[in-house]
């Protein structure tokens, strides 16, 4: 087991230096804007820009702008300064990271309390009126844009601009050490939003797993030796079929973190989706790249935890 | 000579509807409705304005005190430093933190007024003499740095100011046009290209409060007018001087101090970043406990102003109109215009003479060399759609010429129908004049037979796709074939629209808005030939016709103020004439405030808010 986790951990460096470089390529090779001219300013004379490009090592071959990024990453850990403000990217994902995290992990809380028990019981109630309103009721919320039921939530809840004034609305976020319940209260919405999507995917995942693993034989022997249905259900049934919703669920986190771009624009929630967005729009790179370092990392870290929970969830699952 | 920026979406679009310029403002004491509100204008919305959606005649005075403003924008600001700023979201906060030798107030859009200049220079008063080659400003005592500086500003301030300009890590956009080597009047010894900042002989002090700006030639009008952009505002080089041996320099990102009503708020060293500032979060504008309110005409009614960056334009929208306290920074979307318009007249204002849009043609490259092709497009191309497109007649006009709205010379250029030319009787697109200039460019059916492909780049922002097709139903009829690329406004400006070696046919959804009421600020960076260059080229047409460029140069120096006047205006038809661009629309500002909001707009700016004017109705 050591071995394995040792390998994946490995295995997980090489593909954020992968990464790290296929996000370089991109920004290279396909069109975007020039960062010195933005940096400049629209109108700034030819010179300028050749100066701004030349202090931003923009004016060196791509593989030594990509040798000295690395480099700075791996032996000193600096992601290096915003083209435009000037701030350490690291500062900066530092400071949207609580955010993030609190969306992330609040939504997962969310969809994992709504989608599962209704998964198991539309998987256990099979064909029944519950079963059928269950799953339309997820399909509803799966075909659902986030955008959309953002806004609708919005519009119809949000204590300033909502028909019924019942949850804080868009830009009233704050950190949790500064307000405890404000920031609950302000998050409520967004968590709804972002786990109404999951949440569906879900319960359609786990009632159609957990559907199939009824049917296996060694459901039928539990049965056959008296065990209650409960717990038939739970100790045999839902353990085996909730691997691949944890599969899943590990992605899923690990992406978000990396940041729920558009729940935090339309709750205008300052994390790392929004300021990668902004990084994208004014070509920031050192930005853009930070935060996809750190979306990748997230998202490989998720798939080791997720990896190592198999063996504990699944007694069929071994590494050797 | 700003461009307006777009808020550009990608992955967002549909929630970041990207509008052209930002500005506006309002106030619910604006006077009468309806019409232009363009002194200079005489054009008329075609839709007319409802009591308060005028900016025109608000009250700027005898306001209530007091209270902090909150104020939303989905856009962050580009620069902070009056020294790089050129972006009108970043003007609306220099024009209540720093105070330039000269200012327009929000009431005008055409004639500046001293700030912190004692008067304006005349002939008569002295300030201009040597034929119109020197200009001697006075600059008022009693003028104060904020804290950690504190000190009483100096004409040598001002000095070090421009001439940071100049300065590769500061890069100013604009000193090159006005004061440097790109000027019809340079300053004495700007024109060197070693010139990096520092003593310049074109600019001396006396003494502490006198400065002397000595020009190569006789342009003191447009010098004046240049003095009232946010460079000429002082710094103190002890203090922004060791910032800026960084590169880029760290004034306006790190450290900032204020001559104005209000600074940014700080920390005991002057430092600004993580404290009042914090890049795409927020800015906190609080009072400059060093500003002496006998010393400038800003009444500065707020207490403080809070502005919180990011979010859904449609959400920060209605909750500014249902708020309290709040007014929305940036574009408004168009959603919440109509709702505004047509709900809460008084929450919403129009500000005509907001900048322009046209369709650059490349007049260097491929078939848009030939001017009867030009003109053919001109003809085709359906503006009144285009409009549409924009938002519809409360937000946009067709455009007819290249002097919008507002600017001086506009009424003269031939007002809202433009010069009485064939190809530009119609907004809605003329397939009969445009036939006759396809023949008339050798193409005997009417429609080019030819075949070259139209490369055509335009922003994929908000309208963009839907003026894509317009473009090509245009081309199309008359027989061009347009292959168009839809990009992020950004890269459509820095990678290809602005940089002529792309040889981009066409250019659709480039924009312009003006630095002052000078029509020299809408045409010389945008159509005068020596003014391209390789990158960062804002000539998108590429136009280099010797006639014009001499009528422009004679144009600029021309001081008495009609005859100046009407030879930019003559500029004007002679680039209708040439059809160098497709003129698309004038632009009106929508800008939208809280109810208990008294917002008012800079009418020279765009309509922008003057946060300096600007009060809560309860205080």
């Amino acid at each position: 087991m050591t071995t394995y986790i040792i390998r994946r951990i490995l295995w997980g460096i090489l593909l954020i230096i992968l990464v790290s470089a296929l996000t370089f390529v991109f920004f290279n090779v396909f069109p975007s804007a020039d960062p010195a001219i933005l940096r400049a300013g629209r109108n700034s004379s030819p010179a300028t820009i050749a100066h701004i490009r030349h202090n931003l090592g923009l004016d060196k071959p791509v593989y030594t702008q990509f040798w000295i990024y690395m480099k700075n990453i791996l032996l000193h850990f600096n992601f290096g300064y915003s083209y435009y403000s000037g701030a350490s990217v690291l500062g900066l994902i530092k400071d949207r990271l609580p955010a993030t995290l609190s969306l992330t992990v609040g939504a997962a809380v969310f969809w994992l309390l709504a989608g599962i028990p209704v998964g198991i019981i539309s998987a256990v109630r099979r064909g029944t009126l519950l079963d059928r309103a269950a799953m339309s009721g997820a399909l509803f919320f799966v075909s659902m844009p986030v955008f959309w039921l953002g806004l609708v939530m919005l519009f119809l809840f949000a204590n300033d601009i909502g028909r019924f004034h019942v949850f804080p609305g868009a830009g009233t976020y704050v950190g949790l050490t500064n307000d405890p319940v404000k920031w609950f209260t302000s998050l409520i919405m967004p968590w709804i939003v972002l786990a109404a999507t999951s949440a569906a995917i879900y319960s359609r995942l786990l009632r159609g797993s957990l559907i199939e693993a009824m049917g296996e034989d060694y459901i039928r022997t539990a049965r056959a030796k008296g065990l209650t249905e409960r717990r038939v259900i739970w100790r045999h049934g839902v353990r085996s079929a909730i691997t691949p919703v944890v599969t899943i669920l590990g992605l899923d986190i690990g992406a978000l973190l990396g940041g729920a771009v558009i729940t935090e624009t339309v709750f205008d929630i300052p994390g790392i989706g929004r300021l990668n967005y902004d990084a994208i729009v004014h070509s920031d790179f050192p930005i853009v790249q930070g935060t996809v370092l750190l979306a990748a990392l997230f998202i490989i870290v998720a798939n080791i935890i997720v990896d190592i929970s198999y063996a504990y969830l699944d007694p069929r699952v071994r590494y050797s | 000579m700003r461009v307006s920026r777009n808020l550009i979406a990608s992955a967002v679009t549909v929630l970041l509807a990207g509008g052209l310029a930002a500005c506006g403002g309002s106030s619910s004491s604006s006077s009468s409705g309806g019409g232009s509100n363009s002194s200079t204008s005489s054009s008329a919305q075609a839709i007319p304005l409802k009591p308060g959606e005028n900016p025109v005649g608000q009250q700027l005075t005898g306001k209530t005190k007091g209270g902090t403003l909150t104020v939303l924008s989905n856009g962050d600001f580009e620069h902070l430093d009056s020294g790089q700023a050129y972006y009108a979201l970043d003007y609306q906060i220099i024009q209540a933190t720093d105070r330039p030798l000269f200012s327009y107030p929000p009431n005008s859009v055409s004639t500046v007024r001293a700030d912190l200049a004692t008067t304006v220079p005349t002939t008569a008063n002295g300030g201009i003499t040597d034929g119109g080659k020197t200009v001697t400003v006075h600059i008022r005592t009693g003028v104060h740095y904020s804290p950690p500086v504190n000190r009483e500003v100096t004409a040598q301030d001002v000095a070090f100011a421009l001439e940071r300009g100049a300065n590769p890590n500061v890069g100013n956009a604009y000193w090159p046009a006005y004061f440097g080597a790109a000027s019809p009047a340079p300053l004495l010894g700007s024109t060197s290209s070693k010139y990096q900042g520092g003593p310049l002989p074109g600019i001396t002090t006396p003494n502490k409060t006198t400065i002397v700006f000595k020009m190569t030639k006789p342009g003191a009008p447009l010098l004046i007018d240049a003095l009232s952009l946010p460079l000429s505002a002082p710094l103190p080089p002890e203090f922004v001087g060791p910032l800026d041996k960084k590169s880029p320099t760290t004034y306006g990102t790190q450290f900032l101090v204020a001559t104005g009503p209000y600074m940014v708020q700080a920390d005991k060293t002057g430092k600004i970043a993580g404290i009042g500032y914090q890049p795409g979060k927020s800015e906190t504008l609080v009072r400059n406990p060093n500003w002496d309110p006998k010393t400038d005409f800003r009444p500065a009614y707020l207490n403080q102003i809070k502005v919180k960056v990011g979010g859904d334009s449609t959400v920060i929208g209605q909750q500014v109109l249902k708020g309290s306290d709040s007014i929305q920074l940036d574009t408004v979307d168009n959603s919440i215009v109509k709702q505004a318009y047509q709900q809460d007249p008084s929450q919403i204002t129009f500000t005509s003479g907001s900048g322009d849009h046209y369709m650059a043609m490349n007049t260097q490259h491929g078939v848009f060399k030939n001017v009867n092709i030009r003109r053919a497009m001109w003809a085709a191309l359906d503006r009144e759609a285009i409009v549409k497109a924009r938002g519809g007649a409360l937000v946009a006009e067709p455009g007819t010429h290249f002097i919008y709205p507002g600017v001086a010379g506009y009424d003269q250029a031939g007002g809202a129908k433009g010069p009485p030319v064939d190809f530009n009787k119609s907004v809605t697109g003329n397939a009969t004049a445009a036939a006759k200039y396809m023949k008339a460019a050798g193409y005997p059916s009417g429609k080019y037979t030819g075949n070259q492909t139209i490369q055509v780049v335009l922003s994929n922002a908000g309208n963009g796709p839907a003026i894509a097709q317009i473009v090509s139903s245009a081309m199309t009829s008359i027989g061009l074939k347009p292959k168009v690329s839809l990009v992020d406004q950004s890269t459509m400006y820095s990678k290809y629209c602005g940089v002529p070696k792309q040889q981009i046919d066409a250019c659709p959804t480039v924009g312009w808005i003006r630095d002052f009421a000078d029509p020299l600020s809408v045409l010389y960076a945008t159509f005068y030939g020596p003014s391209i260059v390789p990158t960062n080229n804002s000539n998108w047409s590429q136009a280099n016709i010797p006639a014009v460029n001499t009528a422009m140069v004679k144009a600029a120096l021309v001081a008495d103020p009609a005859a100046h006047v009407q030879a930019w205006a003559n500029v004007d038809k002679m680039l209708v004439n040439e059809a160098v661009a497709v003129p698309e629309d004038f632009d009106n500002e929508p800008q939208i405030e809280s109810k208990d909001v008294a917002g008012v707009n800079q009418l020279w700016n765009e309509g922008q808010w003057d946060f300096a004017f600007t009060s809560l109705k309860n205080g």
